[in-house]
């Protein structure tokens, strides 16, 4: 059976959900590729869809058109941040960020980056508009370090989110962790969001886990996924066994329908 | 440092302020006269009495030991309060409370909640934010505006300011210069190593949802993950510190308490048109007069029909 873990947070939680995770690892097999892959083929689109766990939340509502903003910056810049100054402990998360953020000035001054992207729209920003996204990915890197400050595990800063393009579906699968914390043979995952979790926010974590078996190689799924949401208080947590990727996989496809559904009807 | 001690220039004598807090710094705008006629005036400071995170961070050897067992205690008492007041049956729409319902009093008009007083509170807010990454500002106004677009897009806010007339432009672009060079004054210098954070939200579901506590932090310094206290919190206001102060200031501390199971060390409030700090050192009976607050509020918003 599914099962979501509901905790409230408080000094020594995600160390207690770490040390009580399931012992026995799952691999997704070649099989379970194929028939995931027949269900999204299944759900024809012309166009290219990008699936990932806040659309599986949103019951496949499509995105509004994406735009930098300091709220969107900060995780990418925040995350790096704090990668950054676990490799150098003389830094501050602080001055972390800033580096981070010189970085991608000077990505875009040297021509490295893409018009769209996090350097180029930086590049652009007026000195304050950079300012407040240092500030906005201050909150997040330190949001982030605290809660890793306090494992007792050892873990990293995961280096970027898991990515799985669904053969001849049209379809590419993003699953978001912003922690590692390795266990055995598998690991457990960490990412925080932002807000209140909702009614959907185990099928939001199940999503990610998913995904992350996916984007491994050997298919071996994380023992498990937990989701922290610090302004509200609150960690749920879901295991890595088959009905939790199973619900997950299903999730993804349905999300993927419903998405197709809504583009239809916008078409029309 | 006392419960609510002023640091006004004028209050130095340091008395306690308990209970003229009602007299002095209510503003009032009674029958002499009318609301219409009367604007909320800046004063600005010659030189600052206080140097903010000094008093914020206060002496490194006589913060006392994290509290990580109140929240349980304070999430009881909040649940069985509100059980006694709204009963078993869900609430749907929620009542959500703010620090904003908690400041007003029926007895006096708070301009800062008019629309030209809470955009200057936002851009004081953006203008704390950009101090707080020692980011140089040269032009206050500009710099916190394209800041504050930058972070909301457009909404009902920034509409009413691009149809402003060139005079109330005017008046805006003084005020919150005039704001944020009290603030700057006044901050003092923020350490990195103090891990500040700026425009902290928080979110606290009671009672199976029928509650929310909504709470921004404007700046909090200082971690959880300490054994000694060390979190202080500030909220920056554009009024003068009025008799709601000091029920914001719990409140803070209240929705911290719960959102992170630990207690902070102080929580305080600063007026950028007066210059003054409010500062109180965060223990239980503070905190449980903040859930007394809540349930204040709360009784005063289901009383509404």
């Amino acid at each position: 059976m599914s099962q979501l873990t509901h905790r409230r947070l408080s000094p020594h939680i995600l160390n207690r959900l770490i040390d009580e995770a399931p012992r026995d690892t799952l691999t997704l097999t070649d099989d379970h590729r194929r028939s995931l892959t027949a269900r999204f083929r299944a759900v024809a689109s012309t166009d290219h869809r990008r699936l990932d766990a806040w659309m599986v939340e949103r019951a496949g509502q499509p995105y509004d058109t994406f735009r930098w903003s300091p709220a969107t910056a900060r995780r990418v810049i925040g995350n790096a941040a704090l990668r950054r100054s676990r490799h150098d402990p003389t830094l501050t998360r602080f001055d972390a960020v800033a580096l981070e953020v010189s970085d991608q000035l000077l990505r875009a001054v040297a021509g490295y980056s893409r018009p769209g992207s996090l350097a180029s729209w930086l590049a652009q920003s007026s000195p304050s508009v950079v300012g407040l996204v240092s500030a906005e990915a201050a909150n997040w890197a330190t949001q982030l370090g605290e809660a890793a400050q306090g494992l007792e595990h050892a873990w990293s800063v995961a280096a970027s989110d898991a990515y799985y393009d669904v053969a001849r579906a049209r379809t590419t699968l993003r699953g978001r962790r912003d922690l590692i914390i390795p266990r055995g043979l598998s690991r457990v995952l960490l990412r925080v969001r932002a807000g209140a979790p909702g009614k959907s926010a185990g099928p939001g974590l199940r999503a990610d886990l998913t995904i992350d078996a996916l984007a491994e190689p050997t298919g071996l799924a994380a023992s498990r996924v937990i989701g922290l949401w610090p302004e509200a208080g609150v960690v749920l947590s879901v295991d890595g066994t088959m009905e939790d990727l199973r619900a997950g996989a299903r999730d993804l496809v349905r999300t993927a329908a419903a998405f197709q559904r809504y583009r239809l009807a916008k078409a029309a | 440092m006392g419960p609510a001690q002023g640091q006004h220039a004028q209050h130095d004598s340091g008395h306690d302020e308990h209970s003229k807090d009602g007299v002095e710094h209510v503003l009032t705008l009674g029958p002499v006269t009318g609301r219409r006629q009367t604007l909320l005036m800046t004063s600005l400071l010659n030189a600052s009495p206080v140097n903010v995170m000094e008093v914020l961070r206060g002496e490194r050897d006589e913060r006392p030991i994290a509290n990580t067992k109140a929240a349980s205690g304070l999430r009881a008492l909040l649940e069985d309060g509100i059980f006694e007041q709204l009963g078993p049956a869900p609430r749907d729409p929620p009542l959500t409370i703010r620090a904003s319902s908690l400041h007003a009093s029926e007895h006096t008009y708070d301009l800062s909640l008019t629309a030209l007083g809470q955009v200057r509170g936002l851009l004081v807010t953006q203008a704390l934010r950009l101090l707080s990454v020692r980011h140089e500002m040269d032009n206050a106004f500009d710099e916190a505006l394209l800041a504050w677009r930058a972070d909301v897009g457009s909404n009902e806010l920034t509409s009413y300011v691009d149809q402003l007339e060139s005079d109330e432009w005017a008046r805006l672009r003084t005020d919150v210069t005039a704001h944020c060079v009290t603030l700057k004054r006044s901050l003092g210098p923020l350490s990195s190593r103090w891990l500040p954070r700026t425009s902290l939200r928080a979110h606290q579901r009671l009672a199976g949802g029928s509650v929310v506590l909504r709470d921004v932090i404007d700046l909090m310094v200082g971690t959880t993950t300490s054994d000694q206290a060390s979190v202080a919190l500030l909220d920056v206001t554009t009024s003068p510190l009025g008799e709601g102060a000091e029920r914001v200031m719990r409140y803070h501390a209240l929705i911290q308490t719960l959102r992170s199971s630990t207690v902070p060390l102080r929580t305080s409030m600063f007026s950028t048109a007066t210059g003054e700090l409010w500062c109180s050192d965060v223990d239980d009976e503070l905190l449980t007069r903040a859930v007394d607050d809540v349930l204040g509020a709360l009784r005063a918003m289901a009383a509404i029909p």
